[in-house]
């Protein structure tokens, strides 16, 4: 179990048994009872000091406050069954982690933060455009943006030298696609994941943006994917498949496109600046030529769909003010930074002047990253996120279509599918929570 | 003498008292029964009819995780026969469970009759090959994902060695046909051990003197396998096919771990489609519809077993 250990469950049980004996001596709750206790649910973050950090901060507010502030974290997967569990039951924590289209389904379940977020926002320079995208539904904000996870270009310097380019990175799509030619042939091939895991959605989603496509209207429920804009896309798929990439990208899960740049074998995956950080953790030598740049660009400009986290406060919670001013504390300048490099740069924070951190500006690998807020959606965009989004990317359904047509299917017919199992996904909207 | 206050009692009231009473009606033959049955029945009613039929109520609503749904009668088998995933699904899982529960018959009879032999370290052997079946599947799966993985493939890089197969080697978890073919082969690693164990239980049981007696006959080794062994072995036979076509028609770790039904949704199976339609989608209608169409199916090879069992 996450962060008890058997003596600190001994304490735990100890106390309570103790609590319940003096209960019934006295006939009245004991005091420590009374203390107020605000719960929130996360997840196991991918650095886990960045928990660390958040229980620590939790701890610092509780005392601040008067209160006990009790972090549960679970495995990021587990999360959306827990969170709609809570949901249904109507108890459990006081707040969440949100995540994905969590604000837009829940909507009548968490309460308004408008205050706060405006607050917040005056105070922190602004938010990025994303936050209200991906936290303001039509009812309000319901939930408060916390962090970012960029999701930029990582590459192998040497590689890249090596075949000639010197410092040159890829600047759009198509660079990647001519220079990933020249790479593979090097024996260092590109690699973007076109398999049924996330990585791939990612990915998806930022190259069918950047050049112009769509997958469902604005409107959140009609489907847009039958356009010539998603034909190239498809076609840019192939040959970047077949002049740059290996077949094992139809197989990768998350942590392949990682173990593929680490190897030495890769030269360029599009990922969050995890691998860099695993080189320097392990000290592998690769780390010196593993460099990042932002995300390609496109026609229709440069777009990205990294994930976004937020945090919302349910309306069945007793605590609803407490949370607000927990909220508020981990938003605090000299708080969020210490978070910041507790995460070792890869939480980013969604106001500006936060992003301002010297551990971005300091290491030149990691320079460009805040700036990839600026081209960040949620997935869905321009259509609101919402439950039919998120179902076409449960069921792999952009992946899939790309793969169709590596796979031999024609381009059209590969859309069609698409197009069907989109239809379907909306077909389930779920009537608002 | 001091009188014993319960006689007295007895004197005064003709009547037995209550516990007597309770006692005399616990003896009585239905009571007990029934009352000896009652925990496993309960345990039953609540861990597999209520969750069973809460399956179905799910199957036949519009239910969404967080937001129970009204009665909408077939439309989620209805959505989902007409949906090109589901239908590669059924696909895959006749596919899947027929090559696996062959594999495991054929290998599993085999594997067992060495067993049976007399050898050295017989015991210690035989309780190793159980080992696939003891450990853990999604353990065991991950172990063999790092075997199949595309950068590390140790399977492919022993073939590289040895010569048998030019580099890079097969792409095992990203092209269909050998994405099916490792989850078969990850399934008949693990569910062989349980087939041997029974198989083999059911050859030591058969006695000597038949063999003695066949070979009097004259029939040579093939013939006491074909009019001996195999007519005796029969029934065990059944019911382990029976139990491992349940086990692998319903699988989900392997797959789940392996491939999370990729590529392109040519190795899901019922049971991960289900979970991710209906647990990662949020959509417990049409999961529960995917996972119950396991239902008939199943129920029709449990049928077709049991009375062929009987009929032996």
């Amino acid at each position: 179990m996450a962060g008890s250990s058997r003596r600190q469950f001994l304490k735990q049980t100890a106390g309570a048994g103790a609590g319940v004996a003096s209960w019934l001596a006295l006939g009245q709750a004991p005091a420590f009872a009374q203390r107020r206790e605000l719960t929130m649910l996360s997840w196991n973050h991918f650095v886990p000091a960045a928990d660390d950090e958040l229980k620590k901060q939790a701890e610092a507010f509780g005392k601040q406050a008067n209160c006990t502030v009790r972090v549960d974290t679970m495995a990021h997967l587990q999360m959306p069954a827990k969170v709609a569990a809570e949901a249904q039951s109507q108890s459990g924590h006081d707040m969440f982690r949100t995540a994905a289209a969590d604000p837009f389904l829940y909507e009548k379940q968490l309460v308004d933060v408008g205050p706060l977020v405006e607050k917040l926002g005056k105070t922190g320079g602004g938010w990025y455009p994303f936050a209200e995208q991906s936290c303001r539904t039509d009812a309000g904000w319901r939930a408060v943006p916390w962090f970012w996870i960029s999701f930029p270009g990582t590459y192998n310097m040497a590689h890249f030298k090596k075949a000639g380019f010197g410092d040159k990175v890829p600047k759009t799509w198509d660079d990647l696609l001519q220079m990933g030619k020249a790479l593979k042939k090097q024996g260092n091939p590109v690699g973007i994941p076109i398999s049924h895991c996330s990585d791939a959605h990612s990915t998806y989603w930022s190259i069918a943006w950047s050049f112009g496509a769509k997958v469902i209207e604005a409107d959140g429920k009609t489907p847009a994917i039958k356009s010539a804009q998603t034909e190239r896309v498809i076609e840019y798929y192939k040959e970047l498949f077949k002049d740059a990439m290996e077949p094992e990208v139809l197989s990768w899960d998350d942590a392949s496109n990682n173990r593929f740049i680490l190897s030495g074998k890769g030269s360029w995956i599009h990922n969050p600046v995890s691998p860099y950080n695993a080189a320097l953790k392990e000290k592998m030598p690769i780390a010196d030529d593993i460099n990042h740049h932002n995300s390609p660009a496109g026609p229709a400009g440069t777009h990205s769909a990294p994930p976004i986290l937020s945090l919302g406060i349910w309306r069945f919670s007793k605590n609803q003010e407490l949370a607000r001013d927990f909220i508020e504390f981990l938003m605090k300048k000299e708080n969020y930074d210490a978070w910041i490099v507790a995460s070792n740069s890869f939480n980013h924070p969604p106001l500006k002047n936060l992003a301002d951190h010297p551990i971005w500006a300091r290491n030149p690998k990691f320079a460009m990253l805040p700036k990839e807020a600026e081209f960040a959606h949620p997935r869905g965009w321009p259509a609101k996120p919402n439950d039919a989004v998120q179902r076409i990317d449960n069921n792999y359904v952009m992946a899939d279509m790309v793969a169709k047509a590596i796979n031999g299917m024609p381009t059209k017919r590969a859309i069609d599918w698409a197009e069907q199992q989109i239809a379907s996904a909306v077909k389930g909207q779920l009537k608002a929570g | 003498m001091a009188v014993r206050s319960d006689v007295v009692g007895m004197a005064g009231a003709p009547r037995p008292g209550l516990l007597t009473r309770l006692h005399e009606w616990w003896e009585q033959e239905h009571v007990f029964g029934y009352g000896l049955i009652a925990p496993a029945l309960l345990l039953l009613v609540c861990l597999v009819a209520y969750p069973f039929g809460m399956a179905i109520y799910f199957s036949l609503s519009d239910y969404w995780v967080g937001s129970p749904g009204g009665f909408v009668g077939a439309q989620n088998y209805r959505d989902i026969l007409g949906n090109e995933v589901f239908r590669q699904t059924v696909w895959n899982s006749f596919v899947f469970t027929i090559i696996a529960v062959l594999l495991k018959a054929v290998l599993g009879v085999w594997l067992a009759m060495l067993l049976a032999r007399n050898f050295r370290f017989k015991r210690v052997v035989r309780g190793a090959v159980l080992l696939p079946w003891v450990i853990p599947t999604a353990l065991s799966t991950l172990a063999w994902g790092w075997m199949f993985d595309s950068l590390y493939s140790v399977v492919n890089w022993t073939a590289i060695r040895v010569g048998l197969i030019d580099p890079p080697g097969p792409n095992w978890l990203g092209i269909a046909g050998y994405a099916m073919t490792a989850v078969i082969t990850v399934n008949v690693w693990r569910g062989l051990p349980f087939f041997a164990i029974i198989v083999l239980a059911g050859l030591v049981s058969i006695p000597r003197e038949y063999y003695e007696a066949a070979e009097v006959d004259g029939a040579s080794s093939w013939g006491r396998w074909i009019h001996v062994t195999l007519p005796l072995l029969k029934p065990v036979l059944a019911v382990v096919i029976l139990f491992s076509t349940i086990f692998t028609f319903s699988d989900f770790n392997i797959v789940q771990v392996l491939t999370r039904g990729g590529p392109v949704n040519t190795t899901h199976l019922f049971a991960t489609l289900a979970y991710q339609v209906g647990l990662n989608g949020g959509n417990l209608g049409q999961g529960a519809a995917i996972s119950l169409f396991l239902f008939p199916m199943l129920a029709a090879v449990v049928f077709i077993q049991l009375r062929f069992i009987r009929k032996e």
